[in-house]
């Protein structure tokens, strides 16, 4: 199945020159090289410019609410096994809203894939600051927040324990399609950050300036070294690649322990009354 | 809708006059009541008596006093009786935080520790008959030490007063403890012992049919009648009154192939169960008030994208925390109103722990033919206590979705006059794929802004009450004199007490609707007709069922007795507001 052929009907609402199309047209690419059929795909996403993505792809796709796209997508992954289950959604969507549910989902390690669209800015409300938003940018637009800290979203889900963490760039295709290939692929919960531009709500020239701030992880880089990731995203430079990727035979172990046996409290007997809250 | 076993007497349908026995146990954290009181109602359940049992703890989150209620008698029972016809209490002091749950009466036994000094509570009432003491506590001195079992001298005397054999309690107990037989072994003595104690008073001594009955909580009921109606997916967030349905299943679920998973909240977990069941698969979740806030907005999404869900809420007392432990009925409202913009859900009621499996098979039957979100409202009364009930077999007939085929209708929303609901496209079908959204949307589930297109739809979705309303006509249940001139209204829990009233009321007629909305007006019409005095009988303190009603239909002249929750309703407490002399029960 070619990418266009993973197409639906319906035209893009994005503005022309949105860092979404691209998105769009990656993971299609990478699905097309993975050949997963439509009926085998179910692609979700809560609210947002960047969550208008499902409605684009021949799949079964939920368009959710606003933050809620990963616990719909693990519920449906877990009843459905056998279904590709993507993810895609802004930084408001992910990293505001929506952000309570990231850790659990990466440590149930049901193998979905995320794909954020980090474009800096809530889209789709007009333009009002986002988890990811520089401080310089808030200050300088009279943004809310103009003292709080931006969120580092990559460092955050390599603590929260994921097993495939990667960042690409919504302009360069080649990479961006093999990073959404390589995440697909994985058989745990996988999290591609993409630097997305948005041309109306940041500067016309804010997809360069993320890529001037970008650079590709050289082919020496241990992508199996944990130390090694968090130290490649800790700069205000974006490092791009797989950043890390747990070893597979590491991947089961952490899948879910078997049950273990019964335990019961030595007093058992005296004590079968306490009061649960 | 559940098939009860053939073996079973219809013993509820005889005319035979209730026998029965309530048993009061208080205690302290430590003392193990619950347990004597588990092991009770085990023992009738084996000779095939009925009973149920109900639990309530003070104040303290833990290590605090608690008190079982417990009541036996020969005929299937969901209320847990009025007067104390047993108290067993080791310390006077423990049953001050008890006041208005126990009464004394002239016939009443108490047994009670030989040494402890304290004075019964005066709203305890007073008895007739002798008090029995035992040497429950070990002392040193005046200081009470550390000793035998408690419990299980009091599961002894108790036994014994009802002639129950020392087998019958071997039995419960090596059943409670199958894991750990030493323990028994090393209790039996302390039983014995106590069994043996000279002078132990004879009790109502009860019989039972014979043949081995069911112990069940309102959760496992809960949770066994959504699996026998198909449940494979369940996720849910611990919150007390409900978490037993949650833990019920995740011991039960996976063994026949369905999965569980504890969320992170309740947003997630009504989430999870609308992803799992846009995958096709029937799911739900359970809550209490505070988890069913954080639910609305899935609901909704349930709702707007046509996904049949099933949600269980456990009412607690009050707003915010409220009293966790404690019933209620407000959340009547949100059940049928909750949420932003217009959308249908239905909302049924359980009664007790017979009721709950055949709602929940109702709920999964509405929720899958519907595909809309259905709620289901139990409360902490019902939830909490166990019951002793006939054995059933489940329904072969599970609900199923319409499953679309290529031959089906081309859009996954198509509008239609004659049809409320779609084929449900279920992932993985090949030719089906299509959008499923939140956001307003054509017929193909494409987002759409136009007002004319939010009209239509919103048409579409809210014609399935009126298909719900006209399969669930018949979804209430009428007792007393269908021509007697006073008439009763209520829902949900009161059920157990009020059709045990209206045995002793027959100038009363009682109507309870299982479904609450959309509401079997129809049949509510038909009942009320030549009544000359109406209540409403309900625990909100804004009186929710009553207002919801009268904006149903004319409630005027109807009165309302609502109050806020804490204890169920009792039949004293309902004689009292109707302007009725307390009736003393005969036994
Ligand atoms: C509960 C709720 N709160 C707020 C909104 C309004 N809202 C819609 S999208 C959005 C933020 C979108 O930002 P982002 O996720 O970064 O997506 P983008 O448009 O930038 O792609 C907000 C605040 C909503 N839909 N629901
Ligand atoms: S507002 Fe920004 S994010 Fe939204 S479509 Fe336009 S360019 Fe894209
Ligand atoms: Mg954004």
């Amino acid at each position: 199945m070619k990418p266009k052929d993973l197409r639906t009907e319906l035209l893009p609402v994005w503005c022309s020159g949105c860092g979404d199309f691209g998105v769009l047209k990656g993971l299609t690419q990478a699905l097309s090289d993975l050949n997963v059929a439509p009926e085998k795909l179910a692609v979700i996403s809560g609210i947002g410019c960047s969550s208008r993505l499902p409605g684009y792809v021949k799949a079964y796709s939920f368009n959710t609410i606003h933050g809620r796209a990963l616990p719909i997508a693990s519920g449906l992954k877990t009843a459905r096994p056998e279904l590709t289950t993507v993810v895609v959604g802004g930084d408001g969507d992910g990293f505001s809203i929506g952000l309570g549910h990231l850790p659990h989902a990466i440590r149930r390690d049901i193998n979905i894939t995320y794909i954020v669209m980090d474009n800096g800015i809530y889209g789709l409300t007009k333009g009002q600051a986002s988890p990811t938003t520089e401080l310089e940018s808030k200050r300088s637009r009279g943004l809310a927040g103009g003292d709080e800290q931006p969120l580092n979203p990559v460092l955050l889900v390599l603590s929260a324990g994921c097993g495939f963490v990667a960042r690409t760039h919504a302009g360069n295709m080649p990479h961006m399609r093999d990073m959404m290939k390589q995440a697909i692929e994985y058989p745990g919960f996988s999290f591609v950050h993409v630097l997305a531009g948005c041309v109306t709500y940041q500067p016309r020239n804010y997809s360069d300036l993320l890529l001037q701030r970008s650079y590709e992880l050289p082919v020496e880089y241990d992508k199996t070294d944990l130390g090694a990731a968090i130290n490649a995203v800790r700069d205000g430079r974006f490092a791009l690649g797989v950043i890390y990727k747990r070893p597979l035979e590491e991947v089961s172990a952490t899948a879910g322990a078997a049950s273990e046996e019964e335990w019961t409290p030595p007093d058992a007997v005296l004590k079968q009354d306490l009061p649960t809250e | 809708m559940e098939t009860r076993t053939e073996a079973m007497p219809a013993s509820s349908a005889t005319a035979t006059p209730l026998r029965s026995l309530v048993i009061a146990i208080a205690g302290s954290g430590g003392d193990g009541v619950a347990l004597i009181g588990d092991l009770l109602l085990k023992m009738a359940a084996h000779q095939g008596l009925y009973g149920i049992l109900v639990q309530s703890y003070g104040p303290q989150i833990r290590g605090g006093e608690s008190a079982v209620v417990l009541r036996i008698g020969d005929r299937e029972i969901c209320y847990e009786g009025e007067d104390t016809d047993v108290l067993v209490c080791f310390r006077a002091s423990d049953l001050k935080r008890f006041k208005g749950s126990l009464h004394l009466h002239d016939e009443s036994q108490l047994i009670l520790e030989e040494k402890d000094p304290g004075a019964l509570p005066d709203w305890l009432g007073t008895m007739k008959k002798p008090a029995f003491r035992h040497p429950f506590a070990t002392w040193d001195g005046d200081v009470e030490v550390a000793g035998e079992p408690k419990n299980m001298m009091a599961l002894a005397l108790v036994c014994r007063a009802l002639g129950w054999p020392e087998s019958l309690a071997q039995q419960a107990l090596a059943e409670r403890f199958s894991h750990k037989p030493a323990l028994v072994e090393r209790n039996m003595p302390t039983f014995r012992k106590a069994y043996e104690a000279p002078n132990v008073p004879q009790l109502l001594q009860l019989k039972g049919h014979g043949v081995p009955l069911v112990v069940e909580t309102g959760n496992e009921a809960v949770a066994r009648g959504a699996m026998s109606a198909g449940l494979e997916f369940f996720a849910g967030y611990p919150i007390t009154p409900s978490s037993e349905v949650m833990e019920t299943l995740i011991d039960e679920l996976p063994a026949v192939g369905g999965r569980v998973i504890q969320a992170e909240d309740e947003i997630s977990a009504l989430g999870m169960v609308v992803g799992a069941s846009f995958g096709g698969v029937p799911s739900m979740t359970a809550t209490s008030g505070p988890g069913l806030s954080l639910m609305t907005e899935m609901m909704g999404l349930s709702s707007m994208a046509e996904i049949p869900t099933v949600i269980v809420d456990c009412q607690r007392a009050g707003p915010a925390t409220g009293m966790p432990s404690r019933t209620e009925q407000s959340d009547l409202y949100h059940a049928i109103y909750g949420g932003h913009g217009d959308f249908p859900r239905a909302v049924l009621g359980v009664f007790d722990v017979v009721h709950a499996r055949d709602v929940m098979f109702r709920a999964f039957e509405l929720a899958e033919n519907y595909q809309l979100p259905v709620l289901v409202l139990s409360d902490a009364y019902v939830a909490q206590r166990r019951q002793i009930r006939d054995g059933v077999t489940d329904r072969r007939d599970k609900p199923r979705r319409w499953r679309w085929t290529p031959e089906d209708a081309p859009a996954r929303f198509q509008l239609s006059e004659d049809q409320p609901v779609n084929a449900f496209r279920v992932p993985g079908t090949p030719g089906g794929t299509y959008l499923a959204a939140g956001i307003e949307h054509t017929e193909d589930g494409n987002p759409s802004a136009d007002p004319g297109v939010h009209q239509r739809m919103s048409e579409k979705r809210f014609r399935k009450l009126e298909s719900i309303a006209a399969d669930t006509r018949g979804w209430v249940r009428t007792f007393g004199d269908p021509k007697a001139a006073k008439g009763i209204i209520a829902w949900g829990s009161s059920f157990g007490m009020l059709s045990e009233w209206i045995e002793t009321h027959p100038e009363y007629r009682v109507f309870m609707p299982e479904i609450l909305h959309p509401f079997p007006l129809e049949a509510f019409t038909e009942w009320r007709k030549g009544l000359d005095e109406t209540t409403t009988v309900e625990l909100s303190y804004q009186g929710q069922f009553h207002r919801y009603l009268s904006s149903l239909t004319d409630m005027n002249g109807v009165r309302s007795f609502a109050r806020s929750g804490g204890l169920p309703m009792s039949m004293r407490e309902l004689d009292e507001m109707l302007g009725l002399s307390a009736t003393r029960k005969e036994r």
